[in-house]
């Protein structure tokens, strides 16, 4: 019975502090390795934009404010929830600008979950990626 | 001996004379009847469809994948609520040694470095798992199945109504044996001979080779479907466990194809964890 009450309480752990809520999300494993707690934004240019499941992935180039540049990844959920979002296979091409907000990598690794896309070449975008 | 010639019938006036005349003017009629009717319901049916918006495909009606004989719950459902087995996240009580597999499971998962999760590798969530991913679902009905057909990775469960049973040639599969009847308006399922190596949900809770699932599934509305599973499994849990889960209709939507394997770069390497960003392999 202890033991039980302890599984509950990792369990609620869990939950609470990865910050998941009711809200829609994949049944899926990756996003515990990705901070739910924090945002980050960033800029960048677009070298792929791979339109595959089960993720579709932005790669890009972001400059940090040294002036260096560095490859990110960001992991966005799968085409088919992201066409009811009102995303297309082309919403974004090599050499987009973007700026996004990310649930970045725990690990502080260059990459990170895809919580919203706020603009493409200098215009709004609003389209989100309910993960 | 001369034999006296009938004169041909008149169209107006020998019409009350001539049965068969009558007859096939009645069925010409009856006939143009049904179907100006039917057009007209059919197109009635068509119209009070919800229009499809923009990213949606054509519209269909339901009675397109339902069986007349029985009770309808064809569609396009998608499950409602949290997505851990049970909505409100209770757990069932797991018996030694699952109870201290899942605290592993929680502890890694808490450490950012979850463990174990099969759908890394792009094999399937299984059953009970597949109830609760949040992709739509099509049921499809037929005189002898009940089949459900999966977005997340185009899975598949298949629901015999014809009364058969498992038998032990039946190797436990990641979906396992479904054999269901109608009470009522309530479909029940049994299902059994489930694989060890799925989970219940993406938390990782596990189930052993003893798991059998009851389903009790009806529709509360037009809109809603409802699961009650009950999960009995006298290896890894004390009790039966019951968890009712609720499923909305999407009646614009289509299912749409989910290739795990097409660019699937969360793949677990050696250690177990859940990768990011691995290479994809390389192109054939």
């Amino acid at each position: 019975m202890t033991f039980t009450g302890k599984l509950q309480s990792l369990f609620a752990a869990a939950i609470v502090a990865l910050g998941l809520s009711a809200a829609p999300a994949t049944a899926h494993h990756s996003f515990a390795m990705f901070d739910q707690k924090r945002t980050l934004v960033l800029e960048g240019t677009v070298t792929q934009f791979q339109w595959t499941n089960p993720h579709v992935w932005i790669e890009m180039q972001v400059a940090d404010p040294s002036g260096n540049s560095a490859k990110w990844g960001v992991e966005c959920t799968s085409v088919n929830i992201l066409k009811r979002q009102g995303w297309h296979h082309d919403s974004l091409h090599p050499g987009d600008r973007v700026k996004l907000v990310l649930r970045p990598l725990r690990d502080g690794s260059h990459g990170g979950q895809l919580a919203k896309l706020l603009e493409i070449n200098g215009q709004p975008a609003d389209l989100v990626s309910y993960h | 001996m001369r034999t006296i010639p009938r004169k041909p019938p008149h169209p107006v006036r020998d019409a009350r004379r001539d049965p068969a005349w009558g007859l096939r003017a009645l069925r010409f009629l009856a006939l143009a009847l049904v179907v100006l009717c039917g057009q007209t319901l059919l197109g009635q049916a068509l119209a009070d469809q919800p229009r499809a918006g923009p990213g949606q495909n054509a519209v269909s009606t339901n009675a397109l994948y339902a069986d007349p004989r029985q009770p309808d719950i064809s569609g396009l459902w998608l499950v409602t609520g949290f997505f851990t087995l049970s909505p409100d996240r209770t757990l069932p009580s797991l018996k030694p040694p699952y109870d201290a597999l899942y605290a592993k499971r929680m502890k890694a998962f808490n450490a950012g470095a979850p463990i174990d999760d099969v759908t890394a590798n792009c094999l399937p969530p299984g059953m009970p798992h597949i109830m609760v991913v949040p992709y739509p679902f099509e049921i499809v009905q037929t005189p002898g199945r009940v089949l459900l057909l999966f977005e997340y990775a185009g899975q598949l469960r298949r629901i015999y109504l014809d009364g058969r049973h498992p038998t032990d040639d039946d190797d436990p599969t990641y979906y396992g044996f479904s054999t269901g009847h109608w009470e009522g308006s309530t479909l029940v399922v049994q299902t059994s001979r489930i694989r060890a190596d799925t989970q219940d949900d993406f938390s990782g809770l596990p189930h052993s080779d003893a798991l059998v699932i009851t389903e009790r599934v009806r529709r509360i509305d037009h809109d809603t479907l409802e699961d009650q599973m009950t999960l009995t499994d006298p290896k890894a849990y004390a009790r039966p466990f019951t968890v009712i889960r609720r499923y909305r209709l999407h009646p614009t939507w289509t299912i749409g194809e989910y290739v795990c394997e097409e660019n699937n770069r969360n793949a677990s390497g050696a250690n177990g964890v859940t990768g990011f960003g691995v290479p994809p392999p390389p192109k054939r």
